[in-house]
């Protein structure tokens, strides 16, 4: 079994993120707190619950580094926490949103996050030094609809956004303060803060989760038409793949590797897609097994009841003897998984580990290391 | 069961399968508010196609689909004015008493007898098969339901004849 660990944590889970050590979860249980656990003696235990937000929270992002949490939520607001001492220490951040605020992500050299919105834009926060306060610049006008993912190239320049409107879009975030004491070799760093550089309209309907490939090469996106799409030399000529999947479509993706991709959504069974030698991608196969479950529970007559309870009277012509149900989930997860998240260690491209949590309010750890078949795409 | 509704309610279904694939989102266009697209109908993008799945002309169900939320809209059949006047009752009955059943509209919407409107709360709450199985459960018996009512009317009627009729022996 691929599920090496689950643990159920409240009811509905938004979102998730772990510490740089692995051994801390942050997770919104659907609310507006955040809730810190941590493993002692085998047994999760609630360390810290962070509440400044007043509506629900969209976003959690954990620093590897600098161990520090930035969290959007949809009240427009988004906060960073900074551990000091025993206490979470939150800055707020002025996001100049009039809308909810939907993602968020730390660039990969910490110094910057993007937070996307309903307001249809996308924010790009960073520190300034001088009035010790976070920043956030605007990327306005170019989406016709809410930023529901965003995704950094490793190169800390590039941002990939998925919008509502069904568009992927390529951004530059140079920001001169920030990026211009770093290395002058990226080759878009010519760009300035905002440009367009890309903009992919594959998608028929709303696109959510876009990934970057470890090395940045690759592009990957969902749409909710139950399709992936996968996008190869981001630039001038990009390349494009679409694979369609017959079951329900993807919230979320994760790049294992170069050529493996784990997508979630609502089938709350993770998929898994591989490039072969030629770099054609296609769906490889579910990762969790599917257990059959005979026959459900007699849950049935939810109506009938409600019926008996009106007429104050029992009803027999109302059993459901010949009901066909829906298949049972059967799956690690029972609801939509809307989360996915790297256990990797740092250093290496490859991820091995994974955790997925959704809105079934369990949070699954997923272990690809005994997986035979896929272990040549790694 | 007639082998006719069976495939309708399977076509049924299986298109709200499908289309029960909502998440929490925000309204775009007011402040802090978050409210079923498909109700408001603000922004003509996060709205999907509407599905029409018709038995006959007289029994059909539209599935109207948004990004968080999903209205399914039945018309059930009415053969004669007895049924008509029956399920108009029955079914204005259950409507107010819709905060009982959770994903029940209180005002069906125009053209139909009776919707229902799930939002990605419900999502969260319940589990997606129950609730499917919920709705064909509701269509099954809504059939089985009005025809036992005229059934009921009728022997009533008869038997009230019979006694009114009985003093003039």
């Amino acid at each position: 079994m691929a599920a090496v660990e689950v643990h159920r944590f409240a009811q509905c889970i938004t979102c998730h993120a772990w510490s740089p050590d692995r051994s801390m979860l942050a997770f919104c249980p659907n609310n507006n707190e955040v809730h810190i656990y941590t493993l002692m003696q085998s047994k999760w235990e609630k360390l810290h619950v962070l509440q400044k937000h007043d509506q629900i929270i969209s976003g959690i992002d954990w620093s590897a580094r600098s161990n520090k949490i930035v969290t959007s939520s949809h009240d427009r607001n988004s906060y960073v926490w900074n551990l000091e001492g025993s206490e979470w220490v939150p800055t707020l951040v002025i996001l100049r949103l009039n809308r909810a605020a939907l993602c968020v992500q730390w660039s990969p050299k910490e110094n910057k996050f993007a937070v996307g919105s309903g307001a249809k834009t996308v924010c790009i926060c960073y520190y300034e030094q001088e009035n010790n306060w976070w920043v956030s610049k605007l990327i306005r006008k170019r989406h016709d609809s809410s930023v529901t993912s965003v995704a950094w190239h490793p190169n800390n320049i590039l941002l990939a956004t998925a919008s509502t409107d069904g568009k992927c879009r390529i951004f530059s975030t140079y920001i001169k303060v920030v990026d211009a004491k770093e290395s002058k070799t990226v080759s878009s760093s010519d760009a300035k803060f905002g440009e367009l550089i890309l903009q992919l309209d594959l998608s028929s309907s709303w696109a959510f989760g876009v990934r970057w490939s470890p090395s940045g090469n690759t592009l990957a996106y969902v749409g909710h038409n139950s399709m992936i799409y996968f996008v190869d030399e981001v630039g001038p000529s990009p390349l494009a793949q679409n694979v369609a999947f017959r079951d329900l479509p993807l919230r979320d993706v994760l790049f294992l590797s170069e050529r493996l991709v784990v997508g979630v959504g609502f089938d709350c069974n993770p998929m898994v897609f591989a490039a072969d030698e030629r770099g054609i991608w296609s769906f490889i196969r579910f990762l969790g097994e599917r257990r059959i479950t005979s026959s459900g529970p007699k849950y049935g007559s939810q109506l009938s009841g409600a019926f008996r309870t009106l007429y104050g009277q029992p009803k027999h012509g109302l059993s459901n003897d010949t009901n066909d149900h829906s298949r049972p989930q059967g799956t690690v997860h029972e609801n939509c998984i809307n989360c996915i998240v790297p256990l990797g260690t740092s250093g290496s491209s490859k991820v091995m580990r994974f955790s997925t949590s959704g809105l079934d309010g369990k949070v699954v750890v997923w272990d690809l290391e005994n997986q035979a078949d896929l272990s040549e795409y790694f | 069961m007639a082998n006719t509704l069976r495939l309708y309610l399977t076509c049924i279904r299986n298109t709200l399968d499908a289309a029960m694939c909502l998440q929490n989102f925000p309204c775009q266009e007011v402040e802090r508010h978050n409210k079923p697209e498909v109700e408001l109908k603000t922004s003509p993008e996060l709205l999907l196609n509407p599905v029409l799945i018709c038995r006959n002309e007289a029994e059909k169900c539209l599935i109207e689909t948004s990004i968080n939320s999903l209205r399914i809209s039945l018309k059930v059949k009415q053969a004669d004015e007895l049924e008509n006047i029956l399920t108009k009752k029955f079914l204005r009955f259950l409507s107010m008493r819709a905060e009982a059943f959770q994903v029940l509209r209180r005002k069906p919407v125009q053209g139909y007898d009776i919707s229902f409107l799930i939002t990605n709360y419900h999502c969260e709450e319940m589990q997606k098969h129950k609730l499917i199985d919920f709705i064909i459960q509701f269509m099954e018996d809504i059939d089985k339901e009005i025809s036992e009512l005229k059934m009921s009317v009728n022997t009533r009627g008869r038997l009230v004849a019979t006694e009114f009729l009985k003093q003039f022996i």
